[in-house]
């Protein structure tokens, strides 16, 4: 097959057997504690079985205090690998690749969870967050040095656990983004100033996963091409630009890096991220779990709550929100790519084949990943394998699943997807969590 | 044991602290800013004691009530611009007013913030005169001396007039006061109100002095001390008292050595602080505005500081050696410190002077007065009524002219003719100095523009008869006698 989409893509450590990964993404459906669930094992296992090449993980804390919120499941101890190896089966089952996000929260900590609700989340800084009012605390040496350890031993159980490959999620305003950009950073030691200094502490944590997996283990970092860290709120600080990036990407190519996969924003979600709408009465029915979680939290969901306040939230969000959704990323990975050897990946919006095949095709990137349509399309890889440029209900980029993930089981919660039929949407929804360890039947997969 | 905070509740009450904080200080900003902008009561204070007896307050702008007495300071300054008709000549100076350079109010005005800046009379306004050596000279001013050249009923009835004047309106004010300054919309708000307020309070007044009327005007230098008083403080009907109660405005320097005399005209009070708080209520103050501790200053002041002025100009010693004796034998006895009479009331069958001024002081009024104060330690307790007219000490009486209680003789020279040959009729108002007869030149009837006051000793309460002492003398004694008390 000439299409390019479904060439094998070769990192240093890595092959993949086309170039649509599934990019980060799951819901809440591990267990409190951080243990992982059945639900977990369906949940990964359908894209594989789609035919993506390669897996990303969603979000997996290295540490309970770095966490985002709870029913995610983490890393942070050696307890986890045998979920974490079962995982890489069902996956590698489908000749799928599984790479393991290694996160840390910092600030962005939407959901503390009971076991950091007395301690404030770690950051590069002790400003409080503007968007939802994460009252955070500046991380010492020591909580540095403890943080950069967390990732290396997360590595180590990775491979332990047979996975592929590990990304450092250093996008999108976690704790990486909080030491890399400018608009964010305001340490005075050796972490922050200059560009090298923030950098600094994900150079040192790549250093450690290094030590830990050794040089023939795949590693790749995520992270933003722009921080548009005044997309929203034009008095906050802009942050990183793409030569700030290309800068630091160049470091990481360095460092041994084996890839870097593109994204932008400097918190999560950003009007770039991820591109499309913000459903504000689906927002108002879940946003209600983050109540307590910040100080501006409140007066966002007064916002929400009151149509006449939201044209205050709508003017904030949009007016810098680009009209482009699919390939948002493209152009800065292009500038990205054009300066590095390692394999570079992009995300933002991609649903259509003959895009994603330009794309690839003059050099943008080496491959995308996909999210939200592979939600709504779990098969979407076949469907263009099948010759179709785009599905026949494509993903609307709604981000009905996002605002709905912080509350309820991830899925397509885009109703027209279901020609208006609610309870055929919820079933589609709650199919993740079959088959199930005590279903009479399996339902499926019984090959 | 209390459970713990986390770190949003923490944070979440420390900025809601915070935000409490800033509304707290906003609040007391906003307060502050109204507060020295609008003060219920904030008088402008002067150091020097000169300065403080011209401009101080005593209070007479202060507020009783919802309504303040004091003129608001902006409509003051317009009623000439609005109401040119109403005066006789220039502005305020028409009516006697002494200015200083650089001062936009005469002395005699204290300020003080009533929500807006007024203006009330302290005791300068009637104590206070000037003295001219020629009509080109520029005029002294002599603090102490009576007001020889104000004219406050006119003043009075030129208020009175400006208010009930159907352009007297909130609009009208307004604009004419931003004509001569800026006002902001909230100060424009408050002289709004305040133009209904002053017509309120000047219409009040109209009412309570309307019997003026039906009596001889004051003139210059004169005032009505006690039925004003009788009206304004106690609401005494005037339909059956007829008494005319005009007198001459008094020195108040040296009041030291004064201190037992009975004082006032008809000696109807023998300690000065009840005198001086009932002067005080003459010149608007009430016994809740009243500003004590002003007063006091003024009052120490009077005691120790100032002095009568000496003569300024030459003196015939012989001339006045021969005079001190004559004094010594026919006036020391009653007018001099120290003396056996001095300060103590001649009966008026004795004195024979003009007695309209002793019956407008009644038993009545005298009862009535000795209640001003209840409640409070300086209670009035020594009014009395009295049957003549005390002996006053002569210090600096060459600046008393007119004289006899109701001015009534323009000068020393013509108190010692017979009555019959004293003046019939004399201008008052004008201020330059007689040096041949002690008194001031009484026969200009106007002077650039200003008319001055034709004094008829026929009308009641004018009378100049009376007081008789020293008119026996040959006219030789007479010159000497005035020459010597030039010098007093």
């Amino acid at each position: 097959m000439d299409d390019i989409i479904f060439q094998p893509l070769r990192f240093r450590n890595l092959t993949v057997k086309n170039r649509i990964f599934r990019s980060n993404i799951s819901g809440r459906f591990d267990n409190f504690d951080g243990s992982g669930s059945n639900t977990r094992l369906n949940w990964e296992e359908k894209f594989a079985r789609g035919g993506v090449g390669a897996i990303l993980s969603s979000f997996v804390a290295v540490s309970i205090h770095g966490r985002i919120m709870p029913n995610y499941a983490t890393i942070d101890s050696d307890d986890k690998i045998p979920f974490w190896r079962e995982v890489g089966n069902r996956v590698h089952a489908h000749d799928c690749r599984f790479i393991l996000q290694l996160s840390h929260s910092g600030r962005q900590q939407d959901v503390p969870g009971v076991e950091n609700q007395f301690r404030k989340p770690l950051s590069s800084t002790g400003s409080i967050e503007l968007f939802d009012g994460f009252v955070p605390q500046m991380m010492s040496r020591e909580d540095i040095r403890q943080t950069i350890h967390d990732f290396g031993q997360g590595a180590r159980r990775a491979r332990e656990a047979g996975l592929d490959g590990v990304e450092t999620h250093s996008a999108n305003g976690y704790l990486f983004t909080q030491f890399l950009s400018s608009g964010i950073n305001n340490r005075k030691d050796e972490y922050g100033g200059s560009l090298e200094n923030r950098a600094r502490f994900l150079l040192e944590a790549i250093a450690e996963i290094r030590k830990q997996v050794g040089d023939d283990f795949h590693v790749q970092v995520k992270i933003n091409g722009n921080d548009y860290g005044n997309a929203v709120f034009p008095w906050e600080g802009k942050g990183n630009t793409v030569e700030d990036t290309i800068q630091i990407c160049r470091w990481l190519e360095e460092a041994g890096v084996d890839a870097v996969h593109i994204s932008g924003g400097s918190s999560f979600p950003h009007p770039f991220n991820p591109p499309g709408g913000f459903p504000v009465d689906w927002a108002l029915r879940t946003f209600d779990v983050m109540l307590s979680s910040g100080i501006y939290t409140f007066r966002r969901y007064v916002i929400f709550r009151y149509r006449l306040l939201r044209p205050i939230f709508n003017f904030f969000w949009n007016r810098n929100k680009p009209d482009i959704v699919e390939g948002i990323n493209a152009d800065v990975a292009r500038q990205i790519k054009s300066h590095l050897k390692i394999p570079v990946l992009v995300t933002g919006g991609f649903q259509t084949a003959s895009i994603i095949r330009r794309y690839i095709g003059e050099g943008y990137c080496d491959a995308v990943s996909i999210a939200r349509a592979l939600v709504a399309n779990n098969d979407l890889v076949k469907i263009f394998a099948s010759g179709k440029d785009i599905p026949d209900r494509p993903c609307t980029h709604c981000n009905k699943c996002l605002v709905n993930a912080i509350k309820n089981p991830l899925g397509c919660y885009e109703l027209s997807r279901f020609d208006g039929d609610y309870d055929r949407m919820i079933e589609e929804v709650m199919s993740v969590f079959h088959p199930s360890p005590f279903d009479p039947v399996p339902a499926e997969g019984g090959d | 044991m209390a459970e713990p905070l986390t770190p949003i509740e923490q944070t979440g009450r420390s900025m809601a602290a915070r935000v409490v904080v800033v509304l707290v200080m906003l609040v007391y900003i906003l307060g502050l800013f109204l507060f020295r902008r609008f003060n219920p009561n904030f008088p402008v204070v002067y150091t020097p004691i000169e300065d403080h007896f011209k401009y101080g307050s005593i209070g007479s702008e202060a507020a009783t009530g919802p309504v303040a007495d004091g003129i608001p300071y902006w409509i003051w300054r317009v009623l000439p611009d609005m109401f040119p008709d109403k005066l006789s000549g220039n502005g305020y100076a028409s009516f006697g007013f002494v200015f200083e350079p650089g001062q936009d109010v005469p002395i005699g005005f204290g300020r003080r913030r009533v929500y807006i800046d007024r203006l009330g009379m302290n005791c300068a306004i009637c104590h206070t005169g000037t003295v001219r050596d020629t009509p080109g000279s520029t005029p002294r001013i002599y603090l102490g001396m009576p007001a020889n050249t104000f004219d406050m009923q006119s003043y009075l009835r030129f208020l009175i007039a400006c208010v009930s004047d159907s352009r007297f309106t909130a609009d009208n004010v307004v604009r004419a006061i931003k004509a001569r300054t800026s006002l902001d919309p909230l100060e424009t708000l408050v002289y709004q109100q305040a133009v209904y307020a002053t017509r309120e309070v000047l219409l009040e007044r109209a009412g309570q002095l309307s019997f003026m009327s039906s009596r001889p005007d004051w003139g210059p230098g004169r005032v009505d001390t006690f039925n004003p008083y009788k009206t304004v403080q106690f609401n005494f009907p005037m339909d059956n008292d007829h008494s005319v109660g005009a007198t001459d405005l008094p020195s108040i320097w040296n009041q030291a050595p004064r201190i037992g005399m009975h004082l006032h005209w008809d000696g109807n009070n023998d300690l000065l602080e009840e005198r001086d708080k009932s002067a005080a209520l003459g010149a608007g103050v009430t016994p809740v505005t009243i500003d004590l501790k002003s007063i006091q200053r003024v009052e120490d002041w009077l005691l120790d500081g100032l002095q009568a002025p000496k003569y300024p100009y030459a003196i015939d010693e012989n001339l006045a050696a021969q005079g001190a004796a004559v004094y010594k034998s026919h006036c020391g006895g009653c007018h001099d410190f120290g003396s056996a009479y001095v300060g103590k009331v001649t009966p008026i069958e004795e004195i024979g002077t003009d007695r309209g001024r002793l019956d407008s002081y009644t038993y009545d009024f005298a009862a009535n007065m000795n209640l001003l104060y209840a409640g409070y330690p300086w209670r009035f307790t020594h009014f009395r009524k009295t049957n003549g007219y005390a002996n006053m000490p002569l210090d600096g009486v060459w600046l008393r002219a007119p004289y006899l209680h109701n001015g009534s003789v323009p000068t020393l020279r013509d108190l010692l003719e017979d009555p019959a040959a004293r003046p019939k009729t004399f201008y008052r108002g004008y201020d330059v100095y007689d040096r041949t007869k002690a008194g001031f030149v009484s026969d200009v009837s106007q002077e650039n523009g200003r008319k001055y006051f034709l004094y008829d000793t026929a009308l009641p309460g004018n009378g100049n008869g009376g007081h008789l002492y020293g008119t026996q003398l040959s006219p030789g004694e007479k010159d000497a006698l005035v020459e010597y008390m030039k010098k007093l």
